[in-house]
């Protein structure tokens, strides 16, 4: 190629693309206003995450050995007593507080911040408790029903109108799931606001998603994989076992998971029917009987987080529990929701036909 | 083999276990199907039960609407509403006074000279303020009569049911021993009822005397006490209109009338009050609650529609394969995020940063700026908002990548642009998919429950949407919200726990309403692929 033709070459490839036009620069005018509002929406997100990890980590973490602060992680919500005594500031914990006193003779003047003080150890564990036992219910129920209507259902007019209506049960409220369970579990029922009646109305909350869920990646199955398995002579069940749950997995976990994320992140439903405000024992401690575990209510971290942001007034002792429980709550929900995108991810990667 | 066993080789059906009739198959078979049953009647007992708590509500608030009627408080209130005018209209003329003393205060006046300059036109202030007296005491004394006998009427009506409880468990002499009256509405109103002259004498007593003085208004030499001024004239002319209105319906109001259950659904529906544990009437009306929430919602979906589906363009059509790898998981991340953390950053941080903006001196030309409350619709929209972003992202973002490549090609291949391409082909055929998204975002929006009650402001009134865009600024409460704070306190089966249920009951219809549509819209504009 003599050196003139490239030049002529490179000149009808600029006079082609590389000419500005009114369309282009609109273009890149509009490209430009989508990625700003894209990029301003995560920005809007990361602003909350570093300002609950910033303020929180402070509750959460201590420079020295052991890195964290094990009386809020381990201790229940009390009081927090801010005084002096003989030149020094102190605040301390009720219990603390107490013990303190009595070796002091003199009256001690303290300002007192209610919520504010020890740790959340009670809210966590109640709200693990919640999890686990409502978790169990909705896979349980939602899991097999979801197997019957996929594999056993014929299909029809009342196959469609159920699978419509569950899909549709799936959008309600939060809120009416907690004033269903409040009027039927709490109140006729009798259960009063306890672990039981918590579990049964986040489960029911949470049932729809997981039924669609799980149907909706089994479907996606393609059929003939199942008709191998029956040309094969297999009966229904084995067809379902090595043919259809394997694949369907994945779904069936994502969609689990993201039910374990709301389960756990969701206020209006407990509110009524199984969190405390402040409770003393534990969960475990103090049962006469062993099934008084399930009639008794709990602390939960989303609820405690509503309580000491809406009840108390805003200031610098305060505001170390709030972002502490925020912080906790919003890592332990993080977790939850990267490990069910993470696993996602993997799944789709491994299983493809 | 035996011939046994060669024989069945052929019969399968011999091979299966069985147990009490059952094999294996149909076991499991039962076994998934029983929880398909039980899942499919526990979540239509849902929906049964909002309906059975909610529908009670009708009669029982029919039959506190009667009693309101037939003990009369429902005149006392029609006289009430015209004291109410007036006061409003004392109100205003304070609001000068204070003003007057503020701006004498600017002047650099200390108290004593202000007190002397003001006391000028004080003689006016009080004349006014002492016309109203005879209403007042008026409708005072009537409310007293009335409410006394509605109290005993309750009270009577608490003991029967009490005497009834007694005679069920066999209590003959303690249920004997209630002395149970009859209370006669009727007596005490006539005795309201008869005073009614004299309402209309101080209804014309009144008139006249703001006819008298209204001439005497007080002169200030500033412009603007002046224009206030001017304005309270017109408005106590208007005032002297409405009273002959404000009389007619008093005398017009009949105690006989019913109350029927219509009227019970009407005043529930579109009642323009909400107000519990009232000593004189409660009201259940939703038309605050829901204008709170599609104000809350508006400004939600304001900011999250074109941001959503700016994004989700922008992620499907634009971005490169890392970036779209990067961004993807992280926004469905942001629908992780609990509501109460949301609304807790709301109250820490962004209501207070809203008041903070709102003050500068850069932003002071917008009218309704600075905002008093830092809980608002705005702050709680605003928030609401990065909650439906995620929804409305994924949903239109799905929509947007089924729209079959060879339509982008197609165009390509003809010239266009990639813009023209996106604005023209890709998004008018995912168009019911992101109506859909929107919709769905929309219904994400109005059940949200802890964000709005954490940063709405709780305050139950209508907002006042005739002030304009400001109107986004003002503290309301929503559906959701209402529930949230009253449940924890109402008493079971009363007729604010079931109001609550019928709010609850609206909620559920409004979502499922939603839901509907946008599967319909869905089904209904799918292109077909061919």
């Amino acid at each position: 190629m003599s050196p003139s033709k490239t030049v002529v070459r490179e000149s009808m490839e600029k006079s082609l693309f590389g000419k500005s036009t009114k369309s282009k620069v609109v273009e890149r005018l509009v490209f430009a206003l989508f990625r700003l509002s894209t990029y301003f929406v995560l920005l809007c997100a990361a602003t909350i995450f570093v300002d609950i990890v910033y303020k929180g980590g402070k509750t959460v973490f201590r420079s020295e050995f052991p890195f964290l602060n094990v009386e809020f992680l381990s201790d229940s919500p009390q009081t927090l007593h801010v005084f002096e005594h003989q030149g020094r500031k102190y605040e301390m914990s009720d219990s603390k507080f107490r013990s303190f006193r009595e070796g002091i003779d003199e009256p001690i003047v303290t300002e007192t911040y209610a919520y504010s003080g020890g740790g959340i150890w009670p809210c966590i564990a109640g709200t693990l408790l919640l999890v686990a036992g409502a978790m169990i219910i909705a896979m349980t129920l939602g899991v097999l029903s979801a197997i019957f209507l996929s594999e056993y259902s014929r299909p029809g007019k009342i196959l469609n109108a159920v699978r419509l209506s569950i899909l549709n049960l799936a959008g309600v409220p939060s809120i009416v799931f907690g004033i269903f369970g409040m009027g039927m579990f709490v109140l006729a029922f009798g259960w009063n606001v306890s672990l039981i009646a918590g579990w049964f109305t986040l489960a029911f909350m949470v049932l729809p998603i997981i039924i669609s869920a799980s149907e909706e990646s089994m479907r996606a199955i393609p059929q003939g994989m199942r008709d191998a398995s029956f040309a094969l002579g297999a009966t229904q069940w084995t067809t379902i076992r090595t043919n259809v749950l394997p694949y369907a997995m994945p779904g069936i976990l994502t969609s689990s998971i993201i039910g374990v994320a709301r389960v756990a992140g969701e206020t209006a439903p407990i509110m009524f029917t199984a969190a405390y405000a402040l409770r003393d024992q534990l969960p475990w401690e103090g049962l006469e009987r062993w099934y008084d575990l399930f009639f008794q209510g709990v602390m939960a971290l989303p609820y405690h987080i509503y309580v000491v942001s809406a009840k108390i007034p805003q200031n610098e002792y305060t505001s170390r529990m709030q972002y502490g429980t925020a912080f906790v709550f919003l890592f332990i929900i993080a977790a939850i929701a990267l490990s069910s995108i993470l696993l996602r991810i993997r799944m789709r990667k491994k299983y493809r036909w | 083999m035996d011939k046994r066993s060669f024989k069945s080789r052929y019969q399968l059906a011999c091979n299966r276990k069985s147990f009490l009739g059952l094999t294996r198959e149909s076991a499991l078979k039962g076994l998934f199907g029983g929880n398909a049953f039980v899942s499919i009647v526990v979540l239509g007992l849902i929906t049964l039960f909002l309906f059975k708590e909610g529908a009670g509500f009708f009669g029982q608030y029919r039959d506190s609407l009667l009693l309101y009627r037939q003990s009369g408080l429902e005149y006392v209130e029609l006289m009430r509403g015209q004291q109410n005018a007036l006061s409003a209209l004392t109100r205003y003329l304070n609001s000068i006074r204070s003003r007057q003393v503020e701006k004498l205060a600017e002047e650099g006046y200390d108290f004593q000279e202000s007190r002397a300059i003001t006391e000028e036109s004080e003689d006016f202030f009080y004349d006014f303020e002492d016309l109203a007296v005879p209403l007042r005491e008026h409708v005072i004394e009537a409310n007293e009569i009335l409410s006394a006998a509605r109290d005993s009427y309750q009270e009577m009506q608490n003991l029967s049911e009490h005497r009834k409880s007694l005679l069920e468990s066999g209590r003959q002499d303690e249920a004997d021993a209630l002395e149970i009256r009859e209370i006669d509405f009727a007596l005490f109103f006539d005795i309201v009822k008869s005073r009614e002259s004299e309402y209309i004498e101080i209804n014309e007593n009144l008139i006249r005397g703001i006819e008298e003085i209204l001439p005497s208004v007080p002169y200030f030499g500033d412009a603007e006490l002046q224009a206030k001024t001017e304005r309270f004239k017109e408005l106590a002319e208007m005032f002297i209109e409405e009273v002959s209105k404000f009389e007619e319906n008093v005398l017009a109001w009949e105690r006989a009338r019913s109350v029927p259950i219509s009227e019970a659904f009407t005043s529930f529906i579109f009642g323009k009050k909400w107000v519990t544990n009232s000593s004189i009437q409660d009201w259940y009306g939703l038309i605050p609650l829901m204008s709170g929430s599609f104000l809350v919602a508006l400004v939600a979906m304001f900011f999250a529609v074109p941001l959503g589906i700016g994004a989700a363009i922008y992620v499907n059509q634009v971005a490169r394969s890392l970036e779209r790898d990067l961004i993807k998981p992280y926004i469905e991340f942001i629908s992780a995020i609990p509501s109460v953390v949301i609304g807790f950053f709301g109250i820490a941080v962004f209501g207070t940063l809203i008041r903070e903006v709102s003050g500068w001196e850069s932003l002071a030309w917008i009218d309704f700026f600075p905002i008093s409350e830092r809980l608002n619709a705005f702050t709680a929209g605003g928030l609401l908002a990065l909650m439906a972003i995620p929804t409305i992202f994924t949903l239109a973002e799905d929509a947007l990548n089924n729209v079959p490549l060879s339509y982008k090609e197609a165009s390509m291949a003809m010239g266009s642009t990639r813009l023209q391409t996106i604005l023209r082909i890709i998004v008018p055929t995912a168009l019911s998919g992101i109506i859909s998204a929107v919709l769905l975002g929309f219904g994400r929006v109005i059940g949200e429950t802890m964000v709005v009650l954490l940063c709405a402001g709780n305050r139950i009134e209508i907002p006042r949407f005739a002030e304009g865009i400001g109107v986004v600024f003002e503290p309301v409460h929503t559906m959701t919200g209402i529930i949230a704070q009253e449940l924890g306190e109402v008493v079971h089966g009363s007729m604010h726990y079931r109001a609550l249920f019928m709010v609850g009951l609206v909620l559920f219809l409004i979502s499922l309403l939603i839901n509907y549509f946008a599967q319909k819209i869905v089904m209904k504009f799918q292109i077909s692929r061919g």
